[in-house]
């Protein structure tokens, strides 16, 4: 039992230390930094591509949701299928472009 | 039951202008099925209702549950005798998650016991065969779910390949609805997307009733070119030990196509249970070996709606027996608020 709480403890130590550049989040009336330019085309294809990797491995795409509805959606897989941060702002860019 | 629904309800209340306060939209997703099943000539038929309400709230913060409301209707006698049911409600799980980052979310409340990948992964309306594998128990004793609390994330998340882990603590309740074993472990995966592989294993201590271990590994394999679907897991416990391995096929020569054919889906499944020498009260393991195979056809129609039917061979000493299930799924998801669809 030791043995698991010390294994417990240096993964969580293990993964609080490191460290991922931020997505930038887009939450309304923020001040936003400026961007670099968006391949558009680019972020679609990255998006689609990380959609069929990870969601297409269990379900399709769902029909018709909102840019807010896909951001629930999208979340909530970030935590079931533990997507990366980068992946979840992709796959979100490809759902609700 | 009364008391489930109520919680349902009051969640529904509070998480949806908590959530919408900050620009999103909580939903309400899920499945509504009806299962029917023919096991040595006994039939039985569940209804489920299995409602997951997903509110976010903040920049890192997420609410979400899923219910089940189920029906069990069969024969008093087995293959004999008048029809009669039982309706029950549960918690599969309702945890609230801190996502610090990619590497770690936290969680507590009422959670899926992470141990491979069939109870986690898996719900009525994602798995290939209605029927469950015979190891299911192993690792998610008591009811599937915890209470406590875990961690969980990707050690590592590079492009070509990523080390996911999950760990936990639950403690022992024994409240109605909302059962769990007091237990720790935890779950470690490798996956390379470019190749749809992931192999991964899990561990369990139970700390209950007689400390003892289980432990498991798992494999998922999805070549992304082809419309294949392999996936398999092997667990032990001092109950016994077993695997399943499972192959599912659409018709269609890519992945992606969508043609009638190609909503036809083709699966097969083989298990094997063997006894173990130190079988534990309510692990609801077979007290016999047990091999089964299974074969199975799935239609995927439009608007989130599936058909399932199947045919498996039971062989035990305890009497071989023909299974036969079918089912229809219907996902449903949509806004829990007004105007959340806009």
């Amino acid at each position: 039992m030791k043995k698991l709480l010390v294994g417990l403890v240096l993964i969580f130590a293990l993964a609080c230390s490191r460290k991922v550049p931020a997505v930038p989040q887009t939450s309304p009336g923020a001040q936003q930094a400026p961007k670099a330019p968006i391949k558009k085309g680019v972020n679609a294809q990255d998006g689609e591509r990380k959609f069929k990797e990870n969601c297409g491995r269990c379900h399709n795409p769902p029909d018709s949701l909102s840019p807010r509805e896909v951001k629930a959606v999208v979340r909530h897989m970030r935590v079931r299928a533990m997507l990366s941060e980068e992946d979840a702002q992709l796959i979100l860019q490809y759902l609700a472009p | 039951m009364k008391r489930t629904l109520k919680m349902i309800l009051a969640l529904s209340l509070l998480g949806a202008p908590m959530a919408r306060s900050q620009d999103n939209v909580p939903i309400l997703s899920g499945a509504l099925a009806f299962l029917g099943s023919s096991t040595g000539g006994a039939n039985s038929y569940e209804p489920i209702l299995a409602p997951v309400l997903v509110a976010p709230f903040g920049d890192h913060w997420l609410v979400e549950s899923r219910a089940e409301v189920l029906g069990f209707i069969a024969r008093e006698n087995g293959t004999s005798g008048p029809y009669s049911g039982t309706f029950a409600a549960t918690f599969d799980y309702l945890q609230l998650d801190y996502l610090a980052n990619t590497h770690l979310t936290v969680t507590v409340g009422r959670f899926l016991t992470p141990f491979n990948i069939y109870n986690e992964r898996m719900p009525v309306w994602i798995t290939n065969l209605e029927d469950g594998p015979i190891i299911y128990t192993i690792g998610t004793r008591t009811s599937g779910s915890s209470n406590g609390f875990m961690v969980r994330g990707d050690l590592v998340a590079h492009p070509e390949w990523s080390v996911n882990y999950t760990a936990y603590f639950s403690a022992a309740t024994t409240t109605e609805n909302l059962q769990s074993g007091r237990a720790a472990g935890g779950r470690m995966g490798v996956f390379l997307p470019q190749t749809g592989l992931e192999v991964g294993a899990s561990y369990q201590r139970f700390l209950q009733n007689g400390d003892y271990n289980a432990y498991g590994a798992y494999a998922i394999w999805e070549p992304p070119p082809i419309p294949l679907d392999v996936r398999a897991e092997f667990a032990h416990s001092p109950g016994g030990h077993g695997y399943w391995l499972e192959g599912a096929y659409h018709l269609a020569s890519s992945r992606g196509t969508s043609t009638w054919l190609s909503r036809l889906q083709a699966v097969a499944r083989v298990q094997q249970f063997i006894k173990g020498s130190n079988p534990q009260p309510g692990d609801f393991l077979p007290t016999v070996n047990v091999n089964q195979f299974d074969i199975g056809l799935n239609y995927y129609l439009p608007h989130e709606l599936r058909l399932n039917g199947s045919y498996g061979r039971q062989y035990s000493s305890a009497g071989n027996a023909n299974v036969w299930n079918f089912a229809i799924t219907y996902r449903f998801l949509f806004p829990a608020w007004p105007g959340g669809h806009q």
